[in-house]
């Protein structure tokens, strides 16, 4: 991806205002000079109509050279109706240096001078602002810059160096010890631990051998590694993270709403008042110049960029700290609804848990034989995509396996099929139930296994029981801690899952969740959401892929990643690495960057309710009013940016 | 429906980020117009019959330029 060109637009604009600032003030320093001798101790560097002239030549290109691309663009907005601040400083300098002229005929104070100033300072606020924002999105601009600019690639016993434009999907990368991993792929030969703290928040170094997938941008630590690129460019992981967290910037937070139709009527509106209070002014008072300054000042002193900025820079910051920490905010809207949240659901399988189940107990009835049992249940399994089914093939580890006919999937159930002539299921009690299977044989051991947190598979043949398989997932290491931290909080826990009640409440006493909602099949746990949204607003947590009416159903979707996806389509709030501590840092970001909105949009709101009426009534010279404004979205950048400073872990 | 992905150059306030969104929203097939004064990224969702010519338009209409469309 080519993000060159956007950190140019960034700088470029930051030197451009530089570069306009340093020599508006060359120009406008000896213009407050000479008017502060006049004004204060009356005194002339040279005779009148030459003074003004003088000045008049100092404020031009301060107006009109330095200060021509906001004139051009204030110009514009006036005459197509797409009204900016630019309309607003451009109407107020160029009516300033006006005056300067009209002044030779006598009837008007010479404002030109104060036309310089303003632009001076306007200036001068845009390039701190300019400065400022740019440490907002300093987070994001790393993981902009993340991405690696080479890679070595192996073609026969010959290494070379390409650019990573040039890499290829089965392309073969050599990674040495300390070098970046240029782009996402999977190891055929070395072995090392990988830093992948930069992308998936991470902290501690993941080990990586053959066979398993990196991420391009991680660092290689200590060993050599070699690996085949299985996405490049737009496809690659950093890339989707990169576009999730743009695209979020974009998103509106309700609150913001009443500040942005402030925003796009504001301009109008204060050109309209600016005119009513210069004729105000002129009628009551007779005083034309007086009116005029007075309507310049109002001019100048709104300003709709503290409004404005007040939530995207906040956004942004959050963004960029919600980043680094593998937590990608994809929709605005949910750091608003996070702090109505009462009730956390969590699914069991992948989010509390590893989601990786294994075999650890077999039990056979009488005349079964251990292998026997997993020798007719892998065979049916390995037809299965379900984590359980697989760890029961893994357990068997069969060399062949016997000829499966009829084969079919009971969702949330188990399986069935034939072997041979014999009929063949698999399942949970359920399934039993529903097949009228009698279970008295293994009964107990079911109900010592479903004590410890397992999850049995009874096995039978011709509806007669053969024997019972114990699956346990083990719980995630930070997934106590996490949810100790939610009960802290006073959140309602709620454990939600397809296992049955015994099996799940063991697990969820490992962690310390309350509640547990049992036996629920994968389709039905949106509806099970929709049920406890009855009393109060629900954020569930759960994987992307299964639970995604689920996360869509809930009013705060928080999607967990395996470490080497994501999902994107589904989930306000995506969680790169699959700890539940994320969860925590996720609530207590979006609680703080709430704040901070609701902070800034308060002293922007508080701002323009005052100065522009204490403007109107004539009581700010105009230049003092310039100052004013470029202060308030000055002050609302770095509010925003004070916001790095909360502790969210 | 598509998705396009602008990179703009000229916005260094508010409410021209509202300006762009509210020409692109003028453009009859655009469903829906974003675009962040912080990232200088717009998103908009179209039907295929906009083109990027008639992006183009929209974005200078408002006073910016368009830099890149993807």
């Amino acid at each position: 991806m080519d993000h060159n060109h956007e950190e140019k637009i960034e700088d470029s604009e930051i030197k451009s205002w530089k570069s306009k600032l340093i020599w508006s003030w060359i120009f406008t320093v000896p213009i407050a000079f000479i008017m502060l001798l006049e004004r204060i101790f009356d005194l002339s560097i040279v005779e009148m109509p030459y003074q003004s002239i003088l000045i008049l030549i100092l404020a031009f290109p301060v107006v009109f050279i330095f200060g021509w691309p906001t004139i051009k663009a204030g110009i514009r907005g006036l005459v197509t109706f797409y009204f900016n601040m630019d309309s607003l400083i451009s109407l107020g300098t160029v009516i300033a240096y006006l005056t300067g002229l009209i002044a030779f005929t006598g009837v008007i104070q010479d404002y030109s001078g104060v036309a310089a100033m303003i632009m001076a300072f306007f200036t001068t606020g845009k390039f701190v602002e300019a400065q400022a924002r740019g440490r907002s999105s300093q987070e994001i601009r790393k993981l902009l810059e993340l991405g690696a600019k080479t890679a070595r690639i192996v073609k026969g016993n010959k290494e070379y160096d390409i650019p990573i434009t040039e890499v290829q999907v089965g392309d073969i990368l050599l990674i040495k010890p300390g070098e970046k991993i240029p782009t996402d792929g999977v190891v055929i030969k070395g072995e090392s631990s990988v830093d992948e703290s930069m992308v998936t928040g991470e902290s501690l170094p993941v080990e990586k051998a053959k066979g398993m997938n990196v991420i391009g941008a991680t660092i290689n630590q200590d060993g050599i590694l070699y690996v085949k690129t299985t996405k490049v460019g737009k496809d690659t992981f950093l890339a989707h993270i990169i576009e999730l967290v743009e695209e979020a910037q974009g998103t509106k937070i309700p609150i913001q709403k009443l500040a942005d139709k402030i925003t796009s009527i504001f301009v109008p509106v204060i050109l309209i008042l600016s005119a009513l209070t210069f004729i105000g002014w002129a009628i009551v008072t007779g005083d034309i110049s007086r009116s005029l300054g007075v309507g310049i000042a109002v001019l100048v002193i709104a300003c709709p960029c503290a409004l404005g900025l007040a939530t995207p820079t906040a956004l942004m910051v959050s963004s960029g700290m919600g980043a680094k920490r593998g937590i990608l905010i994809r929709k605005g809207e949910a750091i608003q609804t996070m702090k109505e949240v009462k009730i956390v659901v969590f699914d069991k399988t992948g989010t509390i848990t590893k989601g990786k189940p294994e075999v650890t107990d077999i039990n056979t009835i009488k005349g079964i034989k251990e292998k026997e049992l997993l020798n007719i249940s892998a065979s049916l399994e390995k037809l299965s995509e379900h984590p359980i089914a697989r760890a029961i093939v893994n357990k068997a580890a069969l060399k062949s396996y016997r000829k499966v006919t009829g084969f079919k999937v009971l969702r949330g159930r188990g399986v069935e099929g034939k072997i041979g002539k014999s009929i063949v299921i698999i399942g949970n009690q359920t399934l039993m139930k529903e097949r009228k299977i009698k279970l008295e044989k293994i009964n107990k051991s079911i109900e010592d296994f479903e004590e410890d947190g397992k999850t049995t598979m009874i096995v039978t043949m011709n509806k007669k029981v053969l024997g019972v398989i114990a699956v346990a997932d083990s719980v995630k290491e930070d997934s106590k801690e996490a949810i100790r931290k939610l009960n802290s909080y006073g959140y309602r826990t709620v454990m939600i899952t397809g296992d049955n009640e015994r099996t799940a409440k063991a697990i969820a006493n490992q962690v310390g969740i309350k509640e547990v909602i049992a036996n629920v099949l994968p389709e039905n746990k949106a509806k099970k959401v929709e049920e406890l949204q009855i009393s109060g607003m629900v954020a569930f947590i759960g994987d992307g892929i299964n639970d995604a009416p689920a996360l869509k159903q809930s009013n705060v979707g928080i999607a967990m990643g395996t470490g080497t996806d994501i999902a994107i389509e589904s989930g306000d709030i995506v969680l790169v690495n699959g700890s539940l501590i994320g969860v925590v840092q996720a609530i207590n970001l979006s609680k703080a960057t709430f704040k901070k909105i609701k902070q800034n949009l308060f002293w922007a709101f508080a701002y323009n309710v005052i100065a522009i009426p204490l403007a109107v009534a004539g009581v700010l010279h105009p230049v003092v009013a310039e100052i004013a404004m470029a202060l308030s979205s000055i002050t609302v950048v770095s509010n925003a940016n004070l916001l790095k400073k909360k502790k969210i872990d | 429906m598509k998705k396009l992905k602008l990179t703009i150059e000229g916005m260094h306030c508010a409410s021209c980020a509202s300006n762009i969104e509210k020409s692109l929203k003028k453009i009859s097939g655009v469903n829906d117009a974003r675009v962040s004064v912080m990232t200088k990224k717009g998103f908009v969702e179209a039907e295929d019959v906009v083109s990027d010519k008639d992006i183009e338009k929209a974005v200078s209409r408002a006073g910016y330029k368009l830099i890149k469309i993807e």
